[in-house]
């Protein structure tokens, strides 16, 4: 499969880049790890005129340590994040997120901001131009229909990323530079919930730096997929808890990969969680919960009704993680 | 519209008057003639256009050739020094850990590079380091037992 043809561009910095991305928006793409976004070009699926190659731009792959929490560049390379003991000491659960994504080589192509911005998938989209041939184009491919809905008059393609519930569990903030200037905001805002653009940023933003504030507590991610690598998740979950010393739970996040246009949370089981101690009691009653605030679509090839099922099995799982987690660790400082 | 482009490719440096859009792939194989590195998928779903860039792997399919410019490339036809086989290659022979030969060139270059960076590895973490490389002849047993056969014990 070939690459179509596009005019290429290597800016020195973000602000050419934005500068560039400003002019044409619509017909530019950003070539960060290129893992997906060339993928999507191949299957004919993106036709950009013009692509940008962040990747030359200095200073825009660290992990940093200050104050205010740990800074991440959004061009850092999942395996720097996987392989990094700072990471490692303060965030385990981005270091198992960031192994989780696809496999070896991929990890080290792909970068943190790109697995953040990464498109959309359904299964009657992220096909080649000859497979999609058979039938008129969906929603995302420009057309108006949905085959995953066919009354409905929205795309309901999945948004898959791993890093992105992690992150939104331990309460990110994104940090974007455009023509106006930088912005920060949390990462949760970064997705819009519709399929057909499910990123927020505005006309001619780029993704600077990702900054995780200081967090007590647990967080976990658990990545339910059909084999051990390379693939997608059929669900995955995000779980981030904080006690207050005894077996209340003070602050809980519960965040859904693959299961809407972009990264559900499940803010009536989290507010469940808090009105009583951590028990095998509570954890029926928020697993229950939570699977009622999750609409799945037949974007994958797994019925809804399953991955409503499993995400209820992953919730109880890693709450039952935290709870004997809690009483083997009780003095050991990690709830 | 074509460009100049300047690759070092296992040691020696090629100057490729090519198209913009060419995969670091399709130039290794078409423009400088290395077939070593297989096209697969294409996709980067099966790991048999594996090349090390600056000592990482990295698929050539979704690499564009003009970003390898200024790296050091490694292609399998650059792992063998002086006529003498890289100890990974000779394990693989040895071990009997290629049948049809196509996800050979990826398999070994993820593993050199997996091992520089992690010479003494578990059964599990080779596995998973592998897990990128689809082989559909040897059921990957011998494959693992070549790469752990040649880490430091």
């Amino acid at each position: 499969m070939r690459l179509p043809r596009f005019e290429y561009f290597k800016p020195k910095t973000l602000k050419e880049a934005v500068k560039l991305l400003t002019a044409d928006p619509k017909g530019t793409v950003l070539l960060s790890g290129g893992t997906d976004l060339l993928v999507n070009m191949k299957h004919g699926l993106i036709q950009p005129k013009r692509m940008i190659n962040l990747k030359a731009i200095p200073k825009s792959a660290y992990i940093r340590d200050e104050k205010d929490g740990l800074r991440i560049g959004a061009l850092t390379t999942l395996h720097e994040i996987a392989s990094s003991p700072m990471v490692q000491e303060k965030f385990p659960a981005l270091i198992q997120a960031s192994k989780e994504v696809a496999a070896y080589a991929l990890q080290m192509m792909g970068t943190i901001g790109g697995n953040l911005c990464q498109g959309n998938r359904c299964r009657f989209y992220n096909q080649s131009a000859f497979w999609r041939s058979v039938r008129p184009p969906c929603h995302k491919a420009g057309g108006k229909i949905c085959y995953v809905a066919p009354k409905s008059k929205e795309c309901h393609s999945a948004y898959c990323g791993d890093i992105a519930p992690v992150l939104i569990a331990l309460n990110a903030q994104m940090k974007v530079l455009g023509a106006e200037g930088e912005r920060v905001f949390p990462l949760k805002k970064l997705y819009t919930q519709n399929g057909n653009r499910p990123l927020s940023l505005k006309k001619g933003e780029i993704l600077k730096e990702i900054l995780i504030p200081p967090s007590s507590g647990k967080t976990l991610y658990l990545k339910w997929r059909l084999r051990n690598s390379l693939e997608f998740p059929i669900i995955s979950l995000a779980l981030h808890l904080e006690r207050d010393g005894k077996q209340q739970i003070k602050k809980s996040r519960i965040i859904f990969g693959a299961v809407g246009p972009g990264p559900v949370e499940a803010a009536l089981a989290e507010k469940m969680l808090k009105t009583g101690p951590l028990d095998e009691r509570m954890i029926e009653k928020v697993s229950s919960q939570a699977v009622k605030e999750i609409s799945p679509m037949r974007t994958s090839l797994h019925s809804p009704s399953y991955k409503r099922r499993m995400a209820g099995i992953l919730l109880k799982q890693g709450l039952e993680e935290i709870m004997n987690c809690g009483i083997r660790n009780a003095e050991c400082g990690i709830l | 519209m074509k460009h100049i482009i300047k690759l070092s490719v296992n040691g020696e440096e090629y100057e490729v008057f090519t198209e913009i859009h060419k995969t670091l792939l399709e130039v290794l194989r078409e423009d400088l003639g290395l077939t070593g590195t297989k096209r697969g998928c294409d996709l980067g779903s099966c790991g048999a256009c594996t090349v090390l860039i600056d000592e990482k792997p990295c698929l050539s399919c979704l690499t564009l050739a003009i970003d390898a410019q200024g790296k050091k490339i490694i292609t399998i036809e650059g792992l063998a020094t002086d006529g003498t086989l890289h100890p990974l290659q000779k394990a693989f022979a040895q071990k009997g850990a290629i049948q049809c030969g196509f996800c050979t060139p990826g398999m070994i270059l993820t593993a050199k590079a997996f091992l520089d960076e992690n010479p003494n590895p578990s059964e599990e973490e080779a596995k998973m380091a592998i897990s990128g490389n689809l082989c559909r002849c040897t059921g990957y047993v011998k494959i693992v037992e070549a790469i752990l056969s040649v880490t430091i014990k």
